[in-house]
């Protein structure tokens, strides 16, 4: 029984809470990194004032918003107004439940030593035998892909609904533009993941990084021209810069999130940064082998193994994040119709076409 | 080769390589009340009227030159003649930064080095009446609000 709750009761909920406020930290330092970088590009020096180098500023902007005074418009629907943040927010998080930040036995080794200070030898071994306790993730669904893009496009709803509720102009075309743009960038991220899984045969995330081991190299390797469409899927989804149509400033004032302010647009700014940071790992997951070193099978090469698979998967997420960021300074916004004949027109025929194609080498390759 | 060019996002990453460059580049902007710019060896800004360091009396001996000089005639030395020793005795002396130019043609005519154009560039002040220095403020300096010091704080 002891068992049975410490696997799936406690463990998960540490991790869970771990996960909540590891992120939520990761988000605030996130919107530091963008200033610092974004101004480094353009030759400043970014928030210099609050703490070393403006690393507290993240605090002091969180505080600023919880104290800001709480609006709602006196035409808006206030119940939906008051919802939709929420509701952008939530499924951004939800979706780490499923990223492997570890291998399966990740924590096997600390939960034993904690572990036999209170327990009998074999009931610590059933503990440690579950991956849900001792992996290096809160769950191993073995439908992980698809609940990843689900739940992520319930986030898109939180936008829309914003959108909807402000009952004002401007945020009711950001969240129309939002849920085009949505629409056609799913499908083409759709595709782009789909020829990973025809490789890995799986859907479970963790499954997907133990196939890239047994092959030997991150599937960017094989599928280079998937990683790029879900890059550019990735940054669309969550709505950077080249992709930021539903809130241009210069169109729009600020598009869905125009009439919130104070905490409510903060949790759409959080849920923003979450996104960037949800798409960050599910494609270092999919397509940059996830927790692992560069080619794990190679011998000579063993000594980046020295580095905990955490590491690992932090330094690929930092990386991902950085390019993102490094994309918004330096490419302008697209013109809408430019945006939708580009996810139609362009990227769409060659997620297809690359699927086509890399199911044909597959299937060649099993019969010959 | 353009739709190669256009394929391989030639143009894309050569913008990127750029603004990866500007990223490492030492940054143009100041920290500016905290840190003050550094200026030119010759720049010229508020006036200050010296005094002899050894025994603390003005220098100016009240020769008019400076306000003669002036191109916009904003100096304006009053003086007086002392009956004993029959030499002119500064009184008063203003000097408009208002309208000064900072042509810098008084301390150039100065015969004593009294009146000259130091490197304090922070002229603003909350009203046009105190843009008119006073021989007080001339002398002592200009005791301003300090922004830089405690202002962020």
């Amino acid at each position: 029984m002891t068992e049975l709750l410490l696997i799936y009761a406690i463990i998960p909920l540490i991790k869970i809470g771990a996960i909540v406020l590891i992120l939520s930290g990761a988000i605030a330092y996130l919107t530091l990194l963008e200033r610092k970088l974004i101004a480094h590009i353009q030759v400043r020096l970014g928030p210099m004032r609050v703490g070393w180098h403006g690393l507290l500023q993240p605090i002091a902007d969180g505080l600023k918003f919880i104290l800001k005074e709480d609006i709602v418009p006196s035409k808006a629907d206030s119940l939906i107004f008051t919802i939709a943040p929420m509701i952008s927010l939530i499924p951004a998080f939800v979706v780490f439940a499923v990223v492997p930040f570890g291998p399966p036995e990740m924590f096997a080794g600390v939960l034993h030593t904690i572990l036999s200070w209170f327990l009998e030898p074999s009931s610590v071994d059933t503990v440690i035998k579950s991956s849900i306790a001792s992996g290096g993730f809160v769950t191993d669904i073995n439908i992980a892909v698809l609940f990843v893009l689900s739940v992520s496009s319930v986030g898109i709803l939180g936008v829309i609904l914003g959108g909807w509720a402000s009952n004002s102009k401007y945020p009711l075309l950001g969240a129309l533009r939002s849920s085009a743009q949505m629409v056609s960038y799913e499908v083409a991220l759709g595709f782009s993941i789909i020829s990973v899984l025809l490789y890995a045969g799986s859907l479970s995330l963790v499954e997907i990084v133990q196939q890239q081991q047994t092959a030997g190299v991150w599937y960017i390797f094989y599928q280079p021209v998937a990683f790029f469409l879900f890059l550019v899927c990735g940054l669309a989804e969550t709505n950077r810069l080249p992709f930021d149509l539903p809130e241009a400033e210069t169109e729009l004032v600020g598009g869905f999130h125009t009439e919130y302010s104070g905490f409510r647009f903060s949790l759409f700014f959080l849920a923003e940064y979450a996104n960037m940071i949800t798409v960050s790992a599910i494609g270092v997951t999919l397509f940059l082998g996830g927790w692992l070193p560069p080619f794990p099978n190679v011998a000579w090469l063993d000594f980046l193994g020295i580095l905990p698979s955490v590491v690992w998967f932090l330094v690929k997420v930092f990386l991902i994040l950085y390019l993102f960021i490094w994309i918004r300074g330096t490419l302008p916004r697209f013109r809408f119709d430019q945006l939708m004949s580009y996810g139609w027109k362009v990227l769409l025929p060659m997620a297809l076409g690359h699927l086509i194609v890399y199911a044909a080498i597959k299937a060649m390759w099993e019969t010959l | 080769m353009n739709f190669l060019k256009r394929i391989f996002l030639v143009d894309i990453l050569k913008g990127m390589a750029v603004t990866f460059r500007y990223t490492y580049k030492s940054v143009y902007t100041e920290q500016y009340p905290k840190e003050k710019p550094k200026l030119a060896g010759r720049y010229k800004g508020a006036p200050r009227l010296n005094n002899d360091p050894e025994t603390g009396e003005t220098l100016c001996i009240a020769c008019d030159l400076c306000a003669e000089i002036c191109p916009e005639n904003l100096i304006v030395v009053g003086s007086q003649r002392d009956p004993e020793s029959r030499k002119k005795v500064l009184t008063h002396y203003t000097f408009d930064t208002s309208r000064c130019l900072f042509c810098g043609l008084c301390q150039e005519v100065c015969p004593t080095n009294a009146v000259e154009l130091t490197q304090d560039f922070e002229l603003a002040t909350y009203s046009r009446k105190s843009m008119v220095w006073d021989r007080k403020r001339l002398e002592k300096g200009w005791d301003r609000i300090e922004f830089g010091k405690n202002y962020h704080k």
